[in-house]
C-alpha cells in the first residue's frame, strides 16, 4: 500500500467517523423551513365553534403567532398553557395578535379541547388541509410567528416550552413589536 | 427469580470476554499454550452462558411474564407462540442479544473445528472474536439490558409489533445476524494475518467456506426481508432503497467482491493485501450498519427507538475496531505484500480486479445515497430525500456493467487470453447480445433498462449456455452417453465451478425479474361496492362480498374477490384489513395469485362502514423470477459447501 | 284494471330487482394523482412516496393533488407547489443542481477514475512480470489429468 492510499484511508475514515458523530445530535425527522423571509400566504377559514370566518389579512399590520395544534396531539397539550400565558402577556400590545389553527380533526374533537384547557384567542379549522400545506406544516404543534410586514420570521416545530418559551417571550416577540426585528434569531 | 438468572449469566460472559481477550495474548508472550486452551473454554463458556441468558428471557415470554420490561414491550397473552418465541428479537435489546448470541456460537464452532489445523491462527481468533463480544456485551449490559423490570408490572404486554407477526419476517434478522457473523471468523483470521505477520496457503480454505457461508446467510436475509416487503407492506415492491435495507446490502456488495477476489488469491497467490482490506471493509459494514440501525442518525422503517447515548457508544466501538483494523493493516500492509504476476491485462486476473472495481463503486454508491442527507443536513442544514429514483438511475448502470463482466469472467483465460479463446468464447454471445437487444427494440420495449438489460442478458446467458453446451457435448463424447449425463458428469468433474455458474444462472434469472417487474408492473386503484367488478390487464375482478374474520389476537374485514380471466374463473382473492386487539394497530394483508411466473397482487387499503372499499390491485410480470432466482443463488451455495473434496484439496 | 294492475307489478318486479354489477375504472384524474403522486415524498414517513403511504398526511396530499388535478394545474404545476412549500425535501431524489451534482455524477466519476488507475496498475504489472520460459517438457499421467481438469475450468 502507496503513501497516498494510505493517507487516503484514514483520511476517509477519520471522516466518516466525525460525519456519525454529528449525525448522533440531530433529530431525522427536522425539516428545516424554506419560508422563512417570504410573504405569508393568506387564508380564510371558518372559525371553531362558529359559523364565522376568519382571514390572515384582516390582521394586517400586526405581529401575527399562528400556532398549529390537534386536540389528539400530545405535545400541544405541553405548550398549550404556555401558549394561553403568552397571549396574556402580549395581548395588551394592539399590534399582536395569536390565531390558532385546528389541523386534521374534527370540529366536536376541538370544541372539547378548547372547552377543557381554554382558549383565549381565535381558532380556525384547516378544512381539507390547504392552509397547512401552504406552510409547509407536516406535523403539530408547529409555529410561525409573522411580523407586521407579512413577512414569515421565525417557525418553531415542537412544543413552546423551556428555552423555547423564554426564547419567543424575551427576543423574539419583543423585539418585533418594537419595530427592532431586524435581528431576531429563531 | 429467573430473569435475574439469565442477567447474572450474561454479566459473567462479559466478565469472560476479557479473559478470552486476555488469555490468548498471555499465551502468545509466555510462548505457553496452556493460555490459548484457557481462551477456548472462555468462548466455549461465553456460549453456554449466552445460552442461559436467552433460555431466561424465553421462559420469561412463555410464562408471559410481564414484570420484565422487554417481554411487556414485544408481548402479549393473546400473541402466538410461534411469535413469542420470536419476540426476543423484536426489539432492541434482545436482537443485540441474539446478535451477540449467535457470535459466540460461531466462534465456539470455529474455535474447536480449526483447533488442530490452524493452531497458529487460535490465539487471534480466540481474542478478536473475544473482543467483538466485549464490546456487544458492554452494550448489552449497561445501556441495552433485556433484563430490566418494571415495577409494577403491567397486567397486560404491549404486544408485538404486527408487521412482525409474520413468518418470513420473524426468520429475517436471525439470518441477517448470520450473514454478518459469519463474516466476522474470516476477519477475525485477516487480524490473525496481520498481527502475526504470517498468511499462509491453508488461511484462504477456511476463509472461503466460512466467507461462502456468510454470504448464504445474508443472501437468504435480504431476499427474506425483501419478500416481507412485499406481501406485508402492501405497495407491490420489495426493495425501498432505505437506509436499513442498504445497510445489510452494503456488507453484501463489499462482501461478493471479496468472494470473487479471494479466488484469485487462492489460484495465483497474488493480492493478498488487498483481500485483506476487503474483509476488513466487509466487517466494518456489518457493524456500521449495526450503528446506523440503533443510533438515531437515520429515518428508516426498520430504526428501533434512537437515544444518543447508545448511539455514542456503539460510535466509540465502532472507531476502536475500524481503527485498529485498519491501523493494522496500513502498519503490516508491507510484510504480507505477495508478488504480482500479470502476463497479460485480458485475463482472468484483470477482470476479476475490475469485478472489484464496480463491486466497490456499487457499494460506495448505496453508502453515498444513505448517507448524502446526514452530509447536506451536516454541511448546509437543509434536507434531501435520497429515494428510488436515485438509485435506479446511478446503481442500475453499474448492477448491469457487474452482470456483463459475470459472463466474461468465468470464460476468459487465467494469465493471458489468446484472441482466438476471445473470439472462441465471445463473438458468438456478443452477436447474440445485439440480436437480442434488436429483438427487445423491435418488440416496442423502450426503457432503457430493458433495452440494457435485453443486451447484458443475452451475452450472458449465451456465455453461460455455449460453456455448458460445451462441456456436455465434451463428456458426453468421451463416455459415449447423452447430452444430460455429459453435463453431470461434467458437473461432477469440477463441482466448483459448476456451483458457482448455477449461482449465476441464479443472479441472471433474479435481476430479469428485477427488470421485468419494476419496468412493467401496472397498478390499479378503485372504489368497489360489493357486486362491482373492475379489470386489469387480461383480468377481471368481481368484489363477492365483504365480511369479518377472526384471528387469534387480531379481527380482519376481509373481502372476497373473484379472479377472472374471460369467462374463466381463476381463484378467490381474499385481501384483508386487520386490526390487531392488543395495540389496536391496522394492517393490510395482501392476497396474491401466481401466473405466468408473476403475480397478481390484490390489496384493501379501506373498508369504509357504508360497504365501500377501495381495492389495490397489481401486476408484477415475473416477479417469481426474483425469489425463484434468489433460490437459484443459494442452491448453487448449497452445491459448492456440500461437494465431495478432492484429493488435492 | 287487469293491464294496469300488470304493468304496476311488472314495474315494481323491476324496481326490486337487484341492481345490475357495476364495472368500476380509474378516471383520467385518478390516473394522474397517482403519477404526481408517486413523485412526492410522504414527510413524515420513511422513504415513501405520497401514493404508497397510510399515513393521514399523505392521505390529505393525494386528495390536495386530487383537486388540483381536477382544476387542470399540470404536474409540474403541482410539484412546484409543494417544492415551494416543502423545500426539496418533499422530492424523491436530491434535485439535479449545485452541491448535488455530487452524489449524481459521484459515482461515475469514481468509477471512471478507478478504472484508469486499475487499467494503468495493471499495465504496470504487465511490463514488470519477466516472459515466461520457453523449454516445452514431455507431458505425465498426473499433468494430463491436470490439464483436461483445467480445461474444464
Amino acid at each position: 500500500m502507496t503513501q497516498g492510499w494510505k493517507i487516503v484511508l484514514v483520511v476517509g475514515l477519520l471522516g466518516l467517523l466525525a460525519l456519525f458523530y454529528q449525525g448522533l445530535w440531530g433529530n431525522p425527522r427536522l425539516i428545516p423551513t424554506v419560508l422563512i423571509g417570504t410573504a405569508a400566504p393568506n387564508f380564510t377559514s371558518p372559525q371553531v365553534g362558529s359559523s364565522e370566518p376568519l382571514s390572515l389579512d384582516q390582521f394586517r399590520g400586526k405581529v401575527v403567532l399562528l400556532n398549529f395544534w390537534a386536540s389528539w396531539c400530545l405535545e400541544c397539550r405541553l405548550e398549550h398553557s404556555n401558549l394561553l400565558a403568552l397571549n396574556e402577556r402580549f395581548s395588551q400590545d394592539q399590534n399582536f395578535v395569536m390565531v390558532g389553527i385546528n389541523y386534521q380533526d374534527k370540529e366536536e374533537d376541538a370544541q372539547q379541547y378548547l372547552r377543557t384547557y381554554g382558549s383565549t384567542f381565535p381558532h380556525v379549522r384547516d378544512v381539507k388541509g390547504a392552509v397547512s400545506f401552504d406552510y409547509g406544516v407536516y406535523g403539530v404543534p408547529e409555529t410561525f410567528v409573522i411580523d407586521q410586514q407579512g413577512i414569515i420570521r421565525c417557525k418553531t416545530i415542537g412544543p413552546i416550552i423551556g428555552e423555547v418559551y423564554a426564547n419567543y417571550t424575551q427576543k423574539i416577540l419583543p423585539a418585533l413589536l418594537a419595530g427592532s426585528g431586524d435581528a431576531v434569531r429563531c | 427469580m429467573i430473569i435475574e438468572l439469565g442477567h447474572f449469566a450474561v454479566v459473567t460472559a462479559l466478565v469472560l470476554s476479557l479473559l478470552g481477550i486476555a488469555a490468548p495474548i498471555l499465551g502468545l508472550w509466555t510462548k505457553n499454550a496452556d493460555w490459548i486452551r484457557v481462551g477456548r473454554q472462555s468462548v466455549t463458556l461465553i456460549f453456554v452462558l449466552l445460552g442461559l441468558g436467552i433460555a431466561a428471557l424465553e421462559y420469561s415470554y412463555l410464562t408471559r411474564d410481564f414484570s420484565v420490561a422487554y417481554v411487556a414491550s414485544t408481548s402479549n397473552s393473546r400473541l402466538p407462540l410461534f411469535y413469542t418465541i420470536a419476540a426476543l428479537w423484536g426489539g432492541h435489546e434482545g436482537s443485540l442479544l441474539l446478535w451477540v448470541f449467535i457470535l459466540s456460537a460461531f466462534s465456539t464452532v470455529a474455535v474447536w473445528l480449526h483447533w488442530r489445523t490452524q493452531p497458529a491462527i487460535m490465539p487471534y481468533l480466540i481474542a478478536v472474536e473475544s473482543s467483538v463480544m466485549f464490546g456487544f456485551l458492554m452494550l448489552i449490559v449497561f445501556l441495552s439490558s433485556p433484563f430490566e423490570r418494571i415495577f409494577p408490572a403491567p397486567i397486560e404486554g404491549k404486544d408485538l409489533n404486527p408487521l412482525l407477526q409474520d413468518p418470513a419476517m420473524t426468520m429475517h434478522p436471525p439470518m441477517l445476524y448470520m450473514g454478518y457473523v459469519g463474516f466476522s471468523i474470516p476477519f477475525a483470521f485477516a487480524m490473525a494475518a496481520l498481527f502475526s505477520g504470517r498468511l499462509g496457503e491453508e488461511w484462504i480454505k477456511v476463509t472461503q467456506r466460512w466467507t461462502i457461508f456468510a454470504w448464504l446467510c445474508l443472501t437468504i436475509g435480504i431476499m427474506m426481508g425483501g419478500y416481507w416487503a412485499y406481501y406485508e407492506l402492501g405497495w407491490g415492491g420489495y426493495w425501498g432503497w432505505d437506509p436499513v435495507e442498504n445497510a445489510s446490502f452494503m456488507p453484501w456488495l463489499v462482501g461478493t467482491a471479496f468472494l470473487h477476489s479471494v479466488m484469485v488469491q487462492e489460484k495465483r497467490k497474488m493480492f493478498k493485501v488487498w483481500n485483506l482490506f476487503l474483509i476488513i471493509v466487509t466487517f466494518s459494514l456489518s457493524l456500521i450498519g449495526t450503528f446506523l440501525v440503533r443510533s438515531g442518525v437515520l429515518t428508516s422503517v426498520h430504526t428501533f427507538a434512537t437515544d444518543p447515548e447508545r448511539g455514542l457508544y456503539i460510535l466509540i466501538f465502532l472507531a476502536v475496531v475500524m481503527g485498529t483494523a485498519f491501523g493494522t493493516l496500513i502498519a503490516r500492509a508491507q510484510k504480507l505484500k505477495s508478488q504480482i504476476e500479470l502476463d497479460s491485462i485480458v485475463s482472468r486476473e484483470s477482470v476479476f480486479m475490475f469485478n472489484n472495481l464496480f463491486f466497490l463503486v456499487a457499494a460506495a454508491t448505496v453508502f453515498l445515497g444513505t448517507l448524502y442527507p446526514l452530509m447536506i443536513e451536516t454541511w448546509k442544514g437543509s434536507k434531501v430525500t435520497v429515494g428510488p429514483p436515485y438509485y435506479n438511475a446511478v446503481f442500475m448502470p453499474i448492477a448491469l456493467g457487474l452482470l456483463f463482466m459475470m459472463g466474461v469472467g468465468p470464460y476468459i483465460a487465467w494469465r493471458k487470453a489468446s484472441l482466438d479463446n476471445i473470439k472462441k468464447n465471445f463473438l458468438l454471445p456478443l452477436l447474440v447480445a445485439f440480436g437480442v437487444t434488436a429483438l427487445a427494440f423491435a418488440l416496442g420495449f423502450r426503457s432503457p433498462f430493458t433495452i440494457a438489460g435485453a443486451f447484458v442478458v443475452g451475452f450472458v446467458s449465451t456465455t453461460i449456455a455455449t460453456d455448458i453446451g460445451k462441456v456436455s457435448a465434451f463428456f458426453a463424447r468421451r463416455d459415449r452417453v447423452n447430452y444430460l449425463r455429459g453435463f453431470l458428469t461434467a458437473f461432477a468433474a469440477n463441482q466448483r465451478r459448476y456451483a458457482g455458474i448455477v449461482t449465476h444462472i441464479g443472479v441472471l434469472i433474479l435481476v430479469i425479474g428485477i427488470i421485468a417487474s419494476t419496468v412493467y408492473q401496472t397498478e390499479k386503484v378503485v372504489s368497489l361496492r360489493t357486486g362491482d367488478e373492475f379489470t386489469m390487464g387480461p383480468y377481471r375482478l368481481t368484489l363477492a362480498e365483504i365480511h369479518d374474520v377472526q384471528g387469534p389476537n387480531w379481527t380482519a374485514k376481509e373481502g372476497r374477490f373473484e379472479l377472472y380471466r374471460g369467462d374463466r374463473l381463476l381463484t378467490e382473492m381474499r385481501p384483508q384489513k386487520r386490526i390487531y386487539d392488543a395495540s389496536q394497530t391496522p394492517t393490510t394483508e395482501s392476497a396474491l395469485y401466481a401466473i405466468n411466473m408473476g403475480h397478481v397482487f390484490l390489496t384493501m387499503p379501506e373498508v369504509s362502514p357504508d360497504g365501500t372499499v377501495t381495492a389495490r390491485g397489481v401486476i408484477n410480470p415475473l416477479i417469481l423470477w426474483v425469489w425463484g432466482g434468489g433460490g437459484i443463488m443459494g442452491l448453487g451455495v448449497l452445491l459448492n459447501m456440500f461437494r465431495p473434496r478432492k484429493r488435492d484439496e | 284494471m287487469l293491464t294496469r294492475l300488470l304493468v304496476a307489478l311488472a314495474v315494481l318486479g323491476a324496481l326490486s330487482s337487484p341492481a345490475v354489477a357495476t364495472t368500476v375504472d380509474e378516471t383520467d384524474i385518478d390516473i394522474k394523482t397517482r403519477e404526481v403522486a408517486k413523485t412526492l415524498r410522504c414527510t413524515v414517513c420513511q422513504t415513501e412516496t405520497v401514493w404508497e403511504s397510510g399515513s393521514p398526511f399523505a392521505r390529505q396530499v393525494r386528495e390536495n393533488i386530487r383537486e388540483r388535478v381536477e382544476q387542470g394545474q399540470s404536474a409540474e404545476e403541482i410539484r412546484a407547489y409543494f417544492l415551494s412549500r416543502y423545500g426539496d425535501y418533499i422530492l424523491m431524489q436530491p434535485p439535479a443542481r449545485g452541491v448535488n451534482w455530487l452524489v449524481w455524477i459521484g459515482p461515475f466519476a469514481v468509477l471512471i477514475v478507478g478504472g484508469f488507475l486499475l487499467y494503468r496498475t495493471l499495465t504496470r504489472w504487465v511490463t514488470s512480470t519477466p516472459a515466461a520460459p520457453q523449454t516445452v517438457e514431455p507431458l505425465d499421467e498426473a499433468s494430463r489429468r491436470r490439464i483436461e481438469r483445467e480445461l474444464l475450468s
